[in-house]
């Protein structure tokens, strides 16, 4: 009986340990096909029938785009990247057939191309062609941003993204937008409740994580791989821009919300200084871009684009925050050929350096240049009278894209945290006796100026 | 070990004979043979739970995959989709409606859709039209057939709905005083029996499908002249039909498939949705050589007044130069008709919840309107503003085109006070004063009613000053207020370039209507060459001026102004008048004088530094304001200016259009 037992047990075990083994099969080849093949191709490794399948695919999506006259170009990073080191060559000879599939090739599970919103007129017609070809394609969604900082206006939904799914190749076609500001924005790709989460590997993705800010491109029409396409002039500088484009929308809500708590002042002194310090900011934008200098919204300017999205009527001067390894010796000549005088220069490069030119009619521009350290950065005032030194703490933060009065501007992306910094948690009151001595919350003394450096390190105009 | 055991079961002994065989072969190596079980069931167990391990490893990972891809990218809203219209399958519709003298009710399966018991509103026939597959309401009329002209009105509409659809009809108070044969026999062709004999103050209900059977009627009569009749109530079912059957079978285009959404959805716009040869909904007005406004983004600010937004659009889109994809439609309110009018189209249309009342909601409207244009048009330096009761001239882009040029290279060679706008309305234009398409006048006042505006003047300055919504204020009366003016001019044709059809508005009547706008002369030309474009800048406008008054003959002073035989029978002279005005801002004699040409004479228009330029019996006519304008040194000294008292005072009120009351019979 024990002896009978035993092999029952043996056969039970080997029959559930095969049930076990087919249901792994099922299920691994269900789960497989779920992926639509992309985990295979990987798998299998780059095979040349891949390749092509891709390749394939381009072509299939450029002769779409083409057949309704839809103007695409292209913005993959990965063939831009690899265009841009033939770059020479493929300028020189535009039509010269390829001896190999070198670019459209290249193993990835994506190509993305970039579309200007104003040169096509949303046809349906081309998505009934797409299905014809065999695509399956999907289209994201959402609210207009250029209309979401308007009072009760109900925006459309705009179109921000479409991927076409052939095989096991997709295209990801981002829609461009010119925004107030002279430059191109795209949207972030957010799924809505029923979309297909599946759809592609949206993670791969590499553009909408986050909408980003660009300039607008000049184009090229090249042929690689035997396939004309429209690329950005420099593809590599595109590449470039590409990885510190994120752009951060004004929070027009929480905006509207203060205005309720705090209504906007509409007197002829807030309009008139509010046009005063939009123009003192464009022209100040105009001289260090001309610079390459890279600057960003701080203090008070900061505090209005976030809390309000606008300039705060009261604050009397415009902010802008530098780098010190941004730092030129030629910003000063630069402004003062502008027509804005240097009104007074505090501290030197190496410590606690800060620009002051002065605007039209009082109006005053602060260029506070910033220092980083391991754990934070930091910038520095100085008091003319007294020679003390004071050092202003903020948490490290990168900058992201924004759009203020019709300006496409750099703000730190960890906004909160900087205007936390300088402001305290407190910063939703509008506070209007400010003393940059002793109100921001992040200022610590630094010491003072040796007496014999004063005359380097305190000049007033 | 087994034979000394058998088996209780008794089974046959050959059965076990191979197996035991094996058996015995294997005792020998018993050691062996429990080692290798042990392993096999070792082995077999390891495989389950690594097999087990596997299966749930697997869905832990494919699930977080489906986490992550989806995290960074799920929509922060939750987007709960509320269809527009309950779906209904059900065949039969069950309509009650009500007539009475104070209030009118039409409910539709217990849904009310037409409820009216306002006093002093709403008299008249209502009409309700129903789509005979899905019972939506497509339109929603009332014919006040108590005032003349509205039978007509109605019958216009009643021609216009599709055959098949659902009407129903009901009386508010009175309907029939201005109920004509016409009407009558109209109602009568749709099968009712009561309408040729509907007289004063009855009540009436009547549901038929046009061009079909009749669901029911109710009437009653009223007793007396001084009562009314008897509420009635109409209680009926109506049999839907099926989708298909509703349908025109248009071919199967991108146009049609259109224009197939907005028939299922309403009715009252004529041959747009005929099933035999509809009118066209895409135009293809010529291009424009140089089209300088190709890119210049047009702002048309609507209401609830899809009927005219309808029409508007029409013209608008057959204009030559248009480009219907910087065409943008501000809806002020969420109404669906007009948004259904612009998909029709083809065009984009924006939503705006009201803001405030009256006036000030008008001005907020066209606040947000233009914020958006120009935040939706980044590049754009100009935005076309229209308005949905507008007709639009065919050359309006062709002027625009021209002049926006001109405003450019104004903006560059001049200081930027000089131009405020152009606009395409002369408000001094009407049949009798306004002769030739290709003059072109600097004035001092903002007409509007289909104006260029400059974005760096609304950006920098009206923008940020704007009126705000407690201010119950007329943006356009502010506008031309001197604080935003500051003295600069706009550019207007001598023959509008628009029209104005709405009689329905905010500050709007049939009566005022007929008395400014009926007669406003209206291009139709098409290809006019304007003439006098370079001596619309600043300083040669008044060498132009000046070359006018030389030649312009003085007028006979003596004579009554308001007379026609102040004007020879000439045509094409120039002749010049002088009137008095004491300092700039005295219009005393002038609006004297614009009453008794029947021009705009509610606030002055249309000067230009004490100057009037317009036209009589085809002759160019020049009016000149002395001593305040400039141009006074050209009147002889032996002319005295005319002087016209204002009367007294019971007509002083004119100044503000005569709103008329609804008269309550």
């Amino acid at each position: 009986m024990q002896k009978i037992n035993r092999n029952v047990v043996l056969a039970l075990l080997s029959l559930t340990s095969l049930v076990f083994l087919l249901f792994q099969l099922c299920y691994y080849k269900f789960y497989l096909s779920q992926k639509n093949g992309a985990a295979f191709s990987k798998i299998r490794g780059s095979q040349s029938g891949q390749d092509s399948t891709r390749w394939h695919v381009v072509r299939k999506f450029l002769g779409l785009i083409s057949s309704h006259n839809i103007p695409v170009y292209l913005i993959d990073p990965l063939i831009l990247g690899l265009v841009g080191k033939d770059i020479e060559q493929i300028r020189s000879s535009p039509d010269g057939p390829s001896p190999e599939c070198k670019y459209f090739c290249a193993p990835r599970d994506f190509t993305t191309f970039a579309l200007l919103d104003k040169t096509w007129k949303h046809e349906v017609g081309l998505f009934r062609t797409a299905e014809k070809m065999g695509f399956q394609w999907l289209k994201i969604i959402n609210k207009d941003p250029r209309l979401d900082g308007m009072d009760d206006l109900s925006g459309v939904e705009i179109p921000l993204h479409y991927i076409f799914k052939l095989a096991s190749h997709a295209i990801h076609l981002v829609v461009f937008y010119e925004r107030s500001g002279n430059f191109l924005w795209h949207g972030p790709l957010r799924l809505k409740q029923h979309m297909d989460r599946k759809f592609v590997p949206f993670r791969k993705l590499h553009f909408g994580r986050y909408p980003g800010a660009y300039e607008k491109p000049e184009l090229l029409l090249v042929s690689i791989d035997d396939l004309k396409v429209q690329i950005p002039k420099n593809p590599s500088s595109f590449v470039e821009e590409m990885s510190h484009a994120r752009f951060l929308e004004c929070r027009y809500r929480e905006a509207r919300a203060f205005f309720q708590l705090y209504p906007d002042d509409a007197s002829l002194d807030a309009v008139e200084f509010r046009k005063k310090a939009k123009s003192l900011l464009h022209l100040a934008a105009l001289t260090l871009n001309n610079l390459g200098v890279k600057f960003w919204l701080s203090s008070g300017t900061c505090l209005g684009w976030y809390r309000q999205c606008n300039v705060i009527p009261h604050s009397k001067d415009v902010d802008l925050g530098i780098f010190i390894r941004d730092y030129k010796a030629d910003i000063i000549p630069a402004f003062q050929k502008a027509g804005l005088p240097l009104k007074h220069k505090f501290g030197k490069v190496e410590d606690s350096l800060e620009l002051s030119f002065q605007g039209e009619d009082d109006v005053k521009l602060d260029i506070f240049f910033f220092y980083e350290e391991d754990d934070h950065i930091w910038n520095g005032g100085t008091q003319a009278k007294s020679g003390k030194k004071f050092k202003y703490l903020f948490p490290k933060f990168t900058l992201c894209w924004t759009e203020f009065v019709e300006l496409k501007v750099h703000v730190p992306c960890e906004t909160l945290q900087y205007v936390e910094a300088n402001y305290g948690p407190e910063w939703k009151v509008p506070v209007k006796t400010w003393d940059w001595k002793s109100s921001p919350s992040n200022v610590q003394d630094n010491g003072i100026w040796p007496v014999d450096e004063w005359d380097d390190v305190i000049q007033i105009y | 070990m087994d034979e000394w055991k058998p088996n209780p079961a008794v089974k046959p002994h050959k059965k076990r004979s191979w197996y035991l065989a094996w058996k015995y072969k294997l005792m020998n190596q018993r050691a062996l043979r429990k080692l290798c079980q042990t392993g096999a069931v070792l082995f077999l167990l390891v495989t389950v739970i690594v097999n087990i391990k596997l299966i749930l490893d697997t869905r832990r990972a494919a699930y977080e995959e489906e986490e992550e891809s989806a995290q960074d990218y799920d929509d922060e809203m939750l987007n709960v989709e509320v269809p527009r219209h309950p779906v209904n399958n059900k065949k039969v519709l069950d309509v009650e409606v009500y007539s009475s003298r104070s209030k009118v009710y039409v409910a539709v399966d217990g849904t009310t859709v037409l409820e009216d018991e306002a006093r002093e509103q709403g008299r008249g026939i209502h009409v309700i039209v129903l789509n005979q597959a899905t019972g939506h309401v497509m339109a929603k009329r009332v014919f006040d057939t108590y005032s003349p002209h509205e039978d007509e009105a109605m019958v216009l509409f009643l021609n216009m709905v599709a055959r098949g659809r659902i009407l129903i009809f009901t009386i508010k108070d009175e309907g029939s005083f201005h109920l004509k044969e016409t009407a009558k026999n109209v109602l009568k062709s749709l099968g009712s029996q009561v309408a040729p004999f509907l007289s004063w103050r009855d009540m009436w209900t009547f549901v038929g499908k046009k061009g079909g059977e009749v669901y029911g009627e109710k009437h009653a009569k009223s007793p007396a002249l001084s009562t009314w009749g008897d509420p009635v109530l109409l209680k009926t079912e109506v049999h839907l039909t099926s989708v298909e059957d509703a349908e025109c079978h248009w071919p199967d285009t991108e146009l049609n498939r259109r224009r197939k959404r907005f028939c299922s959805k309403v009715e009252g716009y004529g041959s747009v949705c005929s099933c035999k040869d509809p009118t066209p909904i895409e135009f293809n007005p010529d291009p424009l050589k140089d089209n300088r406004v190709f890119d210049v983004p047009v702002a048309v600010i609507a209401g609830n007044r899809p009927n005219y937004l309808y029409r508007m659009l029409r013209s608008l889109l057959s204009a030559q130069g248009v480009n219907p994809q910087m065409i943008t439609v501000f809806i002020d309110g969420y109404y669906e008709e007009p948004m259904d009018v612009v998909e029709l189209f083809g065009l984009s249309g924006i939503q705006h919840t009201p803001i405030s009342i009256k006036n000030a909601r008008v001005s907020q409207h066209y606040k947000a309107s233009l914020t958006a244009t120009f935040n939706l048009f980044p590049d754009a330096k100009f935005a076309v503003v229209l308005e949905e009761d507008l007709d639009i001239s065919v050359d309006f882009f062709r002027v625009n085109s021209f002049l926006s040029f001109l405003s450019q290279s104004i903006h560059l060679l001049e200081e930027d006070e000089s131009l405020y706008c152009i606009s395409a309305w002369n408000d001094q234009g009407y049949e009798h004063t306004a002769e030739d398409p290709s003059l072109l006048y600097r004035v001092e006042t903002m007409p509007g009613l289909g104006w260029v505006l400059r974005k760096s003047l609304y950006k920098d300055e009206l923008e940020p000053k704007w009126p705000t919504p407690e201010k119950l204020w007329d943006w356009d009366m502010w506008m031309r207020m001197p604080e935003q003016r500051k003295g600069r001019e706009c550019i207007i044709p001598d023959i509008s370039r628009s029209y104005h059809f709405g009689i329905v508005g905010l500050n709007m009547n049939g009566y005022f209507h007929e008395a400014y706008f009926k007669k406003h002369k209206f291009n139709t030309v098409p290809n006019v060459q304007l003439k006098n474009v370079e001596s619309l800048r600043k300083d040669n406008y008044e060498t132009e001026i000046h070359r006018l008054l030389g030649e312009a003959e003085v007028l006979d002073h003596s004579k009554n102004p308001c007379e026609d035989s102040f004007v020879p029978d000439t045509e094409g002279r120039v002749y010049v008048m002088f009137i008095r005005m004491e300092q700039e801002a005295d219009f005393t004699t002038w609006t004297q004088l614009a009453k008794c040409l029947h021009i705009w004479d509610l606030d002055v228009r249309g000067n230009h530094k004490g100057l009037w330029r317009l036209f009589r019996k085809k002759n160019h006519f020049l009016v000149v304001g002395v001593p305040a304008s400039p141009y006074s040194s050209k009147k002889p000294s032996s002319v005295t200016p005319v002087y016209m008292e204002p009367p007294a005072k019971e007509e002083g009120v004119a100044a503000v259009p005569a709103v008329a009351a609804a008269e309550q019979t």
